[in-house]
């Protein structure tokens, strides 16, 4: 009798299954980005949680760094597109989102010896989910060089504050969340 | 709901190109504009970039929302960050302002200020113009082999490919949820009660929408790997083709990116401080 040994795929090889989720996290982003939810903060100018923006680091935390980046970078690029019909005009917030999701996605690889049960992972899945956020979006710091109209205190108060703050609390609410709907049903499915 | 690429400029002469050259053209004047500061070179570019727009034959009534919206939040982003920097920012930086409003909190509204808006406004504006083609003059159903025959991986454009084909399932799969749980007597979108509230409101259509999109993903994982999906090179069944004047579009923004690199390289395209601002 001889037995096949199949080698699990790593965090960066792209297998068919991330190519498909990788499209769904995209299509699901770029949908919600395009309906555009967003709920203020009470007693703030300018910083508002977008929900969806769990998604993302949900994508990322379950199904690895790639997905997590195609995810932030695709779906932020579409949906721009189909809100604003400019895909590219600011392609460095899509890179930003990019690199949050793929952050949050090497998380579970250097913390698998942590997350023994269901709501271990959550909680790690929030901590990656904020994590990913601050240092992903730290890329919009490039605007110093391609916005040069744009001064260090707006990148800061106008930008990276706001925006890291809404995208953290939707991130630690949202993907453990997401985290405890999904393990069941990964189970069932024996991923 | 309907959410889904929108082919307006279908037939227009635009459309009638190789859709790479609406891609490269977005990507190539952006890496331009980009680079560009004076807002009379600006202006001269957004004449450019709406010549170019207007080739792609996009009817406004479609699209005036979507240029009003933009050119609303783009104005109030330009006007906020005039307000920070004070004129500070860009070639203004550490010369003398000229004061036009004095604002709370030590916040002043200078001519500075105001001429770097206005550089941002008309960037924007010209990134938009260029940009609205890709949207609506290439065939949603294009995109991946544009994308593929531009040197990406055959794995990209197909998840590209999928991503565009998926926004209209979801979007759908998306409406039936809010529905079903307004049947229930139940509105997930409801704008009553504080963040935390909605937040949790909401995830009565977040998660059945993830989950049961990802449990559905495993059918077409399966297709695609019945199909050998990724075990070789992949046949493409659209074909592209670059005629004479796709090339001469694309070479006219190559040139564009090489005059922008070299204005900003030779520091002839510095922030230009509008007179008649200047009290």
């Amino acid at each position: 009798m001889t037995a096949i040994a199949q080698a699990a795929p790593g965090p960066w090889s792209v297998t068919t299954r991330v190519i498909v989720y990788s499209a769904i996290g995209a299509a699901l982003y770029a949908l919600f980005n395009w309906i555009a939810f967003a709920i203020q903060i009470p007693g703030t100018e300018n910083v508002s949680v977008r929900p969806h923006y769990g998604l993302l680091t949900f994508f990322g935390f379950a199904f690895g760094p790639v997905v997590g980046f195609l995810t932030g970078f695709v779906g932020n690029t579409v949906g721009d597109q189909l809100a604003y019909g400019s895909a590219f005009g600011s392609w460095w917030w899509s890179v930003a989102n990019g690199l949050a999701g793929l952050v949050a996605g090497v998380f579970p690889f250097w913390m698998a010896s942590r997350m023994t049960s269901t709501g271990n992972k959550a909680f790690w899945a929030a901590v990656a989910g904020v994590v990913g956020t601050i240092v992903g979006f730290l890329f919009i710091w490039i605007e110093l060089i391609i916005q040069p109209e744009l001064g260090f205190n707006t990148i800061l108060t106008g930008e990276y504050i706001p925006v890291v703050i809404g995208n953290s609390i939707a991130a630690a609410i949202v993907t453990p969340i997401l985290v405890l709907a999904w393990e069941p049903l990964s189970e069932q499915l024996g991923r | 709901m309907r959410a889904a690429f929108r082919y307006l400029g279908r037939g227009s002469w635009l459309a009638r190109r190789d859709p790479r050259v609406l891609i490269l053209v977005a990507v190539l004047f952006v890496f331009g504009a980009s680079q560009v500061r004076d807002v009379r070179q600006l202006l001269v570019i957004l004449a450019a970039a709406l010549g170019y727009y207007a080739m792609a034959g996009i009817p406004w009534r479609s699209v005036r929302l979507q240029w009003i919206y933009l050119l609303v939040v783009v104005t109030l982003f330009a006007t906020f960050n005039a307000v920070l920097t004070g004129g500070q920012a860009g070639s203004f930086v550490g010369t003398e302002t000229h004061l036009l409003l004095a604002l709370p909190l030590g916040l002043t509204l200078t001519a500075e200020g105001l001429s770097l808006a206005a550089s941002q406004i008309v960037r924007y504006l010209s990134f938009a113009a260029v940009g609205f083609p890709v949207a609506y003059a290439i065939a949603p159903g294009d995109f991946g082999v544009a994308l593929r025959r531009l040197g990406l991986g055959d794995r990209f454009a197909v998840m590209v490919d999928l991503t565009i084909r998926f926004i209209p399932t979801l979007s759908a799969e998306f409406g039936e949820t809010i529905d079903a749980q307004r049947v229930r007597g139940f509105d997930p979108l409801e704008r009553r009660g504080g963040l935390r509230t909605r937040l949790r409101r909401l995830a009565p259509i977040f998660v059945p929408v993830t989950v049961g999109s990802l449990a559905g993903a495993e059918d077409t994982i399966d297709a695609m790997d019945l199909r050998g999906f990724g075990t070789g090179k992949r046949v493409w069944y659209r074909q592209l083709a670059m005629d004479r004047a796709s090339w001469v579009v694309v070479g006219v923004f190559v040139g564009f990116l090489i005059v922008a690199t070299v204005l900003n390289a030779t520091g002839q395209s510095e922030h230009y401080l509008l007179p008649f601002l200047v009290p």
